[in-house]
């Protein structure tokens, strides 16, 4: 169990932020080449509205390559195309199921996963 | 055209989104303080002995014998939901009137010549699929038709959830099948009124003449009349306006004696309305403190009282705020009561850009509004109240809401996600 912990994909404790201070010498030269820093969401949630996140709690979907700890992005406007993954609703749980050929179409999709996060520490 | 979007049973829907194992079954959501039913699906109100609005304590029985699931009220949770299907909305128009958690005016007017059978089943569905909160669609020319004809929408099964006046036929039958107390904004006084009149269905009173409903029931009952006769009187409103007042009143999880703990819970109050204050950047003048005990009590002595206090200067500083909040409570408060619910008021509120100075506002920023500001900061990053005043102290355990059912904060908690397992 605190193998389990350790591997947890937290948000960080210590990350301490402080106000910037201003810059009161010269001019930066970079000021007009400035631009914000790289936001995942914005790379990795396209439709906000729509996307949850999900933990994996045990090894039950290892044949998809989801392993206890990750987590995963969850897009529930997309519809799934073959090969993708998907959580679904089956007898009153969530699973995990790669759409193929033969997937039953009445299956209740609950959303199509768009990315696992994996923690590798 | 205007579509009024509307959730089913929002509160139960945002717990069964996150709950396959309840699809289908009785869910039921509790008061603050898990005091009684606020809200029950479908499922919940067939099952006819449950009465809504009685104390949980007395019906526990019946709730588990007929296997209803109940959940403390998830706030945090509903509100982000209701956020989710507001942005979906804003897809199909960019003019969306958030009128209430679960009901938003939707103008089409940029859709001409649709089929609006289409376009409703297309909101219906996509709000589904995309947040998991089912919606009923009414679309009509007016606000109060299209209030009506989602009503309607919802109540004839056959509707699925949809029901859309493009015609005059359409209109006529939706009126007709609907009664004069189903109209938005038609009181419980007018309703019985005109029922006296034999003004029976909504029909009844569209057809009614207009001088003896701007006689009786004034400009208001005009403009209703009006808007069910297809004429637009009520604009959509998409700009929502800062509120005048912000205050918040919650019962205690316990009865306190304790003049300490009714300290910290109202510091925490305070801090809470506070910030409320500062997102709307607006300046509080004044700040009502309220203190009573549990009135429907039998067996406690009761005592109740509230004090108005002014500030220095309108100001958004939770420490300023702070210190004249508990400067109040100590006025009001009597030792020797059980007392069962604190109040913070904030009241006449100005715009910050539009402080009147007097002689002595310095408008020089003080050094609580720097920590006020650092705190926020600290706060957005590290949680809401991670960082507080030392007069909320940390015994909220000892006052806090009573929540024992509640699910976790799926959406807005990167600690109670969601979890999938084997
Ligand atoms: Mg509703």
């Amino acid at each position: 169990m605190i193998e389990l912990d350790k591997h947890l994909i937290k948000k960080p404790e210590n990350n301490h932020r402080v106000q910037r201070p201003t810059q009161t010498g010269f001019s930066s030269p970079a000021t007009h080449y400035s631009e914000p820093r790289i936001d995942l969401n914005e790379v990795l949630v396209s439709n906000s509205s729509s996307t949850f996140f999900i933990r994996v709690i045990d090894n039950s979907f290892k044949e998809n390559n989801v392993l206890s700890n990750d987590v995963l992005i969850v897009d529930k406007s997309l519809s799934p195309k073959i090969g993708q993954l998907v959580v679904a609703t089956v007898d009153d749980s969530f699973k995990i199921i790669k759409i193929d050929s033969a997937s039953n179409t009445e299956l209740n999709i609950w959303g199509v996963i768009t990315y696992i996060i994996k923690p590798v520490l | 055209m205007i579509a009024l979007v509307d959730c089913n049973s929002f509160y139960a829907s945002c717990e069964q989104v996150f709950r396959p194992d309840l699809i289908n079954k009785p869910v039921v959501v509790l008061s603050n303080n898990d005091g009684c039913i606020i809200a029950a699906n479908k499922q919940a109100k067939a099952l006819a002995d449950i009465p809504m609005f009685q104390p949980v304590f007395k019906i526990k029985k019946l709730l588990d014998d007929n296997n209803v699931s109940y959940f403390s009220s998830n706030y945090t949770l509903y509100s982000d939901m209701s956020r989710r299907v507001m942005d979906t909305l804003m897809m199909f128009s960019p003019r969306v009137e958030e009128y209430s958690i679960d009901e938003s005016f939707v103008d089409l007017s940029s859709m001409h010549n649709a089929n609006y059978d289409t376009i409703a089943h297309t909101i219906k569905n996509t709000v589904e699929k995309n947040t998991g909160i089912p919606v009923g669609v009414g679309i009509a020319k007016t606000k109060s038709l299209s209030k009506l004809a989602n009503k309607y929408a919802k109540k004839i099964a056959a509707n699925n959830n949809v029901y859309v006046v493009d015609t005059e036929q359409k209109r006529q039958y939706l009126l007709k099948n609907l009664k004069v107390k189903d109209i938005w904004g038609i009181g419980k006084k007018h309703a019985i009124r005109l029922q006296d009149k034999n003004v029976n269905t909504a029909l009844d009173f569209a057809n009614m003449p207009v001088a003896w409903v701007r006689k009786e029931m004034t400009v208001i009952g005009e403009r209703l009349w009006r808007e069910l006769n297809n004429v637009p009187c009520l604009e959509l409103e998409t700009v929502t306006n800062a509120k005048k007042g912000i205050g918040t009143a919650k019962s205690f999880g316990f009865k306190l004696t304790e003049f300490s703990l009714i300290e910290e819970a109202c510091s925490f109050y305070v801090a809470e309305v506070a910030d409320l204050l500062r997102q709307q950047q607006s300046l509080a003048s004044q700040i009502e403190i309220s203190l009573e005990t549990n009135q429907h009590s039998a067996i406690d002595k009761q005592y109740r009282n509230k004090i108005i206090l002014n500030l220095d200067t309108p100001t958004d500083s939770t420490i300023k705020l702070t210190k004249v909040a508990l400067k109040g409570l100590q006025q009001i408060f009597k030792p020797g009561y059980r007392y069962k619910k604190v109040g913070v008021n904030l009241v006449h509120l100005v715009h910050k850009n539009e402080v009147q100075t007097n002689l002595f506002y310095n408008p020089h920023k003080s050094e609580s509004d720097a920590i006020t500001k650092l705190m926020d900061n600290l706060n957005g990053k590290y949680g809401k109240n991670k960082i507080k005043l030392a007069t909320v102290g940390n015994r909220s355990k000892e006052w806090a809401l009573i929540k024992e059912h509640r699910s976790p904060r799926f959406t807005t908690q990167w600690g109670e996600l969601l979890t999938i397992g084997g």
